[in-house]
């Protein structure tokens, strides 16, 4: 009863820290899952994943209703980032856990160092957005872009993926990106916004707003690809799984409630506090 | 302010285009009202089992980390029906897993409908990925 509701406390903390932060829950909810309750890694990242599923597929219903996400760029590259995430999820389960271990003790260590270095910008976005508008209206569009394009099918296709005000560039780049976001979320429990919202944002030229959405909308399948490897291959243990995806999602409900109440200034450096160590905590872990 | 793009020039203030310009085209509204929805009741739904098959466990004093089952297909009915928590579990963690893949399903359809027929395959061949992960999976267990 109290490891239950522990788990359900830890699943909130990490939800709520994530939305607070602009990340998903993803990143704390597997060292917390190995580190605190002492569950495999493996199994600690299929939990994860279907975390991430579950408040992925709340933001991006909001998103969409909104108009924010651009479905057809998120479609095409989820294409990629499923593909990542097959071969992720495959992998997954031949790597010694250690490689593991010191991969998310890279990852640890490289959000913290993004997030020390953004600490006067505010977050992107919350994970998930309050459906009575605390993430605010859409960006108001900038001029609409006249589009000198070509006669190939290719230059008509990226048109389509384009929107209101910004034009699609780098496809090929974003497909390499997406590819590695997938690979990198099947085999450390994460959506891999990390890296798909820096590319389309820096690399294919979506504005910010619209990246994050899109990001979010391509979690949903990019983790289901490889959760479903993990949950036929026993890499998801249900007793687990129910009560922390039930507190991540309540932690991050509230989270995007409260955004915009909370001095993030601090909180922000608790969390670069807690992922350096947990960062010490896991590499500790792989070389012992 | 003009921009240099491989896919060609951007010209976003004086609209100076030298060839053709046309306008991106627009989301068809009926779609992402629906595949929003459908994420959202496929969310809640799942979250809605979980709490069940949580709610049964702490009725019948399951351990949160004491082994769940292996996932069984043939097993979830009876599960079910005798209101065993792993039930309402699995259940609830296949209908978190299939939300996603319903999302991509039903953009087919709203794609295919409006004969969009590049967005129809890539959604075909989403989900050709999705049915790859399952028979890999179930390979690999044998």
């Amino acid at each position: 009863m109290i490891e239950s509701l522990l788990l359900v406390g830890s699943g909130i903390g990490a939800g709520l820290f994530g939305s607070l932060l602009g990340l998903g829950g993803g990143i704390l909810i597997v060292p917390l899952l190995t580190l605190a309750f002492g569950l495999p890694l493996l199994e600690s990242v299929g939990v994860s994943l279907i975390c991430v599923i579950v408040t992925s597929g709340a933001a991006a219903g909001v998103y969409l209703e909104r108009r924010v996400a651009n479905l057809r760029l998120g479609m095409t590259l989820e294409l990629f980032t499923a593909c990542g995430a097959l071969v992720g999820g495959l992998i997954a389960f031949l790597l010694p856990e250690r490689i593991l271990e010191l991969a998310f003790t890279i990852l640890l260590v490289y959000v913290a160092a993004t997030m020390i270095r953004r600490r006067d910008a505010p977050p992107a976005a919350s994970p998930v957005p309050d459906a009575a508008g605390a993430a605010g209206p859409a960006a108001p569009a900038s001029p609409a872009p006249q589009l000198v394009v070509g006669r190939s099918r290719v230059r008509d296709f990226l048109d389509r993926l384009s929107g209101p005000g910004y034009r699609i560039r780098n496809l090929g780049w974003g497909v390499i990106g997406s590819l590695g976001a997938g690979v990198a979320s099947a085999l450390l429990g994460i959506g891999g916004g990390l890296i798909k919202v820096p590319v389309l944002h820096v690399v294919m030229g979506v504005p910010l707003r619209v990246a994050t959405a899109t990001s979010n909308l391509m979690i949903g399948i990019t983790a289901s690809a490889s959760a479903i490897i993990y949950l036929l291959r026993g890499g998801i243990d249900p007793y687990a799984a129910a009560p922390t995806a039930i507190g991540v999602f309540i932690g991050a409900s509230v989270g995007s409630r409260i955004a915009a109440r909370v001095h993030l200034g601090l909180l922000r450096g608790l969390f670069v506090a807690i992922l350096l160590y947990t960062a010490l905590q896991m590499l500790l872990r792989a070389i012992a | 302010m003009t921009a240099s793009t491989p896919g060609g020039l951007l010209n976003s203030a004086t609209g100076a285009g030298p060839t053709s310009t046309i306008p991106p085209a627009p989301e068809p509204p009926g779609l992402e009202q629906s595949i929003a929805r459908l994420l959202t009741i496929g969310t809640y739904l799942s979250i809605g089992l979980l709490a069940i098959g949580f709610g049964l466990m702490l009725a019948q004093g399951v351990g949160p980390l004491s082994g769940g089952p292996a996932f069984d297909l043939a097993r979830l009915p009876g599960d079910l029906a005798a209101l065993r928590p792993e039930g309402f579990l699995w259940l609830g963690l296949v209908a978190v897993v299939a939300t996603p893949a319903a999302r991509v399903a039903a953009s087919l359809v709203g794609y295919a409908h409006r004969g969009e027929r590049e967005m129809a395959v890539v959604a075909t061949l989403i989900l050709l990925v999705i049915a790859v992960s399952v028979v890999a999976a179930r390979a690999l267990e044998g």
